[in-house]
């Protein structure tokens, strides 16, 4: 896609999330909007590592948490303004995770799903036993201070300003990817995915690569981890657990992950469903399991999967110009 | 002090190649990481629980691994080998779907306060051998972790099924030229991994409480000592157990803080210099 279409593209999504800000007038419902966005966001950090390096993650909470928690850590020290912390956190996560990325990447196969979900639930198991200055199984309200990024917190902690922020930076994220995912980079990691004894042999260092799109995948997710921390204003090991790793691989497979925007869809009709299932809740695993099996079994390519084929189907003769307009932009 | 750790991880150890053991055996026919196998110890200890409570632990410790043995031929049955020609991460997932449908019924059924066994009376006193106390419970497990790495060795080196379970194992395709009904075999050998995996859990149940978290908890151990030995490696497996439970034992003595991440420093440990494992990895 070019700069253009995707440009245009951000700013029509930026402008329905502002509409929808504007006119929904129940607190209630941008409040579920606002929590829908962030595991979004979360979902879409799982969805990008599995889309460009074929491997699923079982313990991407580990940076959705682990961010929230760096946040309130460098807050609860005063060690730095709040605009810093954030942006501290973040690139220490990418940091490391690119260095986490170097060694577990050449794990072949499954065996990668499952060094990330012992790594996630370590997080977990160490983080709820911490009980000096991390809290423990409580959690640690986060000290977000009078003024962030220029808001007041009064302005800030309005549901419809952090749902317009949560939409904001999950459009913006998905474009830059988009973006980059476009460019040699994302062809490269591509070619990596499907055969990477081919990549090598055409001389492409594979390695770097992988772990890169692993770090971008934590950037992502931890990006997602501090907007949560931000809308509740407290972390908790909840956050690191594996059943929300899980949670969202779920809304990843049930969304469709060869599109962007896929996990981003699964995440909101997750998020629809709990609502609307209420008094199940108690079975909600139960569910939620079933779901995943049918829809892995039935519908491998997901609900953005379904969709595609819906718009392919409905409007043949506009679907293959849009197709041969890529493959022209491609060329080019 | 140091008799009583090592021995506690060789105890933990030994549970743990009970565990392995069965997802290896899966694994090496199946192609299939079974994301389930924590939940199906759970089950198994839960039920043996049950089993206990109306009569007695030993008959628990064989009706157990029977009910787990046929779950789990019907789980390859009507589950690995309808998905068989999908992607691996496909059959995985399903597995993950699995662990939670399994995990929400252990809670529906037995609720989610942590339960305890007691061990068998012939069992429930301990010994004094160098100096310390052992329970002789606890000495029953690592008898029982040696028997069933005994007992597969032998089983798969010596006897026809055995090979064939070797042979399907390295090359479906051709050993079902040969002859072998592979189907058969891979219902039997998803039964005896599920049944380990139940045995596992009815085993620990009396020095290890019963709680919703202790899937997870096994897993995670069992992932990291799969890992670390090799997928598919029965022997790699066997070691890592080993390794795994001592490195545990001894941590949480001395390095209490820290003992939770032992492991997984164990494994990048290990993953660093070798990536496919101990004993390398069958794709």
């Amino acid at each position: 896609m070019t700069f253009l279409q995707v440009a245009v593209r951000a700013i029509a999504a930026l402008a329905l999330g502002a509409a929808a800000a504007a006119f929904v007038g129940s607190d209630a419902v941008l409040s579920l909007l606002a929590q829908a966005t962030i595991y979004a966001l979360f979902a879409s950090g799982v969805g990008l590592l599995l889309r460009q390096n074929g491997s699923a993650s079982f313990g991407h909470a580990l940076f959705f948490g682990g961010a929230g928690y760096g946040v309130a850590a460098l807050l609860k020290l005063q060690a730095m303004p709040a605009e810093l912390a954030i942006l501290a956190t973040l690139a220490a996560m990418t940091l490391l995770a690119f260095l986490v990325g170097l060694v577990i990447v050449r794990v072949p196969g499954i065996a990668f799903g499952m060094v990330t979900l012992a790594m996630g639930q370590m997080a977990f198991l160490s983080t709820s036993r911490a009980r000096g200055f991390l809290g423990g199984a409580d959690g640690l309200s986060v000290e977000w201070p009078a003024t962030v990024f220029g808001m007041a917190q009064s302005d800030l902690f309005r549901p419809a300003t952090l749902f317009m922020l949560s939409w904001a930076t999950l459009v913006v994220v998905l474009a830059a990817l988009a973006l980059l995912l476009a460019s040699r980079f994302g062809s490269v990691t591509e070619a990596v995915r499907d055969n990477e004894e081919r990549a090598r042999f055409i001389g492409i260092a594979t390695l770097v690569p992988r772990a890169a799109i692993y770090a971008l995948s934590a950037l992502v997710s931890g990006t997602g981890g501090v907007l949560a921390a931000l809308n509740t204003g407290f972390v908790s090991p909840e956050s690191l657990h594996w059943s929300l790793s899980g949670m969202t691989l779920m809304m990843v497979i049930v969304g469709g992950f060869k599109t962007l925007w896929g996990p981003a869809l699964g995440a909101v009709v997750y998020f629809l469903f709990k609502d609307v299932l209420g008094d199940y809740a108690t079975h909600w695993m139960s569910i939620f399991g079933v779901v995943l099996i049918a829809v892995i079994v039935f519908a491998p390519t997901g609900l953005a999967g379904l969709l595609q084929r819906l718009v392919r189907r409905r409007a043949p003769l506009a679907a293959s110009a849009a197709a041969a307009l890529e493959v022209r932009d491609a060329r080019a | 002090m140091s008799l009583i750790n090592l021995f506690n991880g060789l105890v933990y150890g030994s549970l743990l190649i009970v565990m392995c053991s069965g997802l290896a055996l899966i694994y090496g026919l199946r192609r299939v990481v079974n994301f389930a196998h924590g939940a199906l110890y759970m089950l198994g200890a839960y039920l043996g629980y049950s089993v206990a409570l109306h009569s007695n632990f030993w008959v628990a410790l064989v009706a157990v691994p029977a009910i787990m043995a046929l779950l789990g031929a019907l789980l390859d049955r009507y589950g690995f080998r309808l998905l068989q020609n999908r992607e691996p991460l496909t059959v995985v997932l399903v597995t993950f779907g699995l662990l939670l449908v399994i995990e929400d019924f252990v809670q529906t059924v037995w609720g989610k306060a942590n339960l305890s066994l007691a061990a068998p009376a012939m069992l429930d006193f301990s010994i004094d051998l160098l100096g310390t106390s052992l329970p002789v419970y606890r000495i029953g497990v690592v008898v029982a972790g040696l028997a069933v790495a005994a007992g597969l060795t032998l089983w798969l080196r010596l006897s026809s099924v055995g090979l064939a379970v070797r042979a399907a194992s390295t090359d479906p395709t051709t050993t079902a030229m040969q002859g072998v009904n592979t189907d058969t075999l891979s219902a039997l050998v998803v039964g005896v991994g599920t049944a380990l995996a139940g045995l596992a859990g009815v085993v620990a149940a009396p020095f290890l409480s019963l709680s919703p978290s202790m899937s997870s908890d096994v897993l995670i151990d069992s992932f990291v000592v799969v890992v670390v030995g090799g997928l598919g490696s029965l022997g790699g497996a066997f070691v890592a157990a080993m390794a795994l439970g001592l490195v545990q034992a001894f941590g949480a003595v001395y390095l209490p803080d820290t003992s939770v991440l032992l492991p997984f420093l164990l494994m990048l440990a290990i993953l660093v210099w070798k990536p496919a494992g101990l004993a390398g990895s069958r794709t």
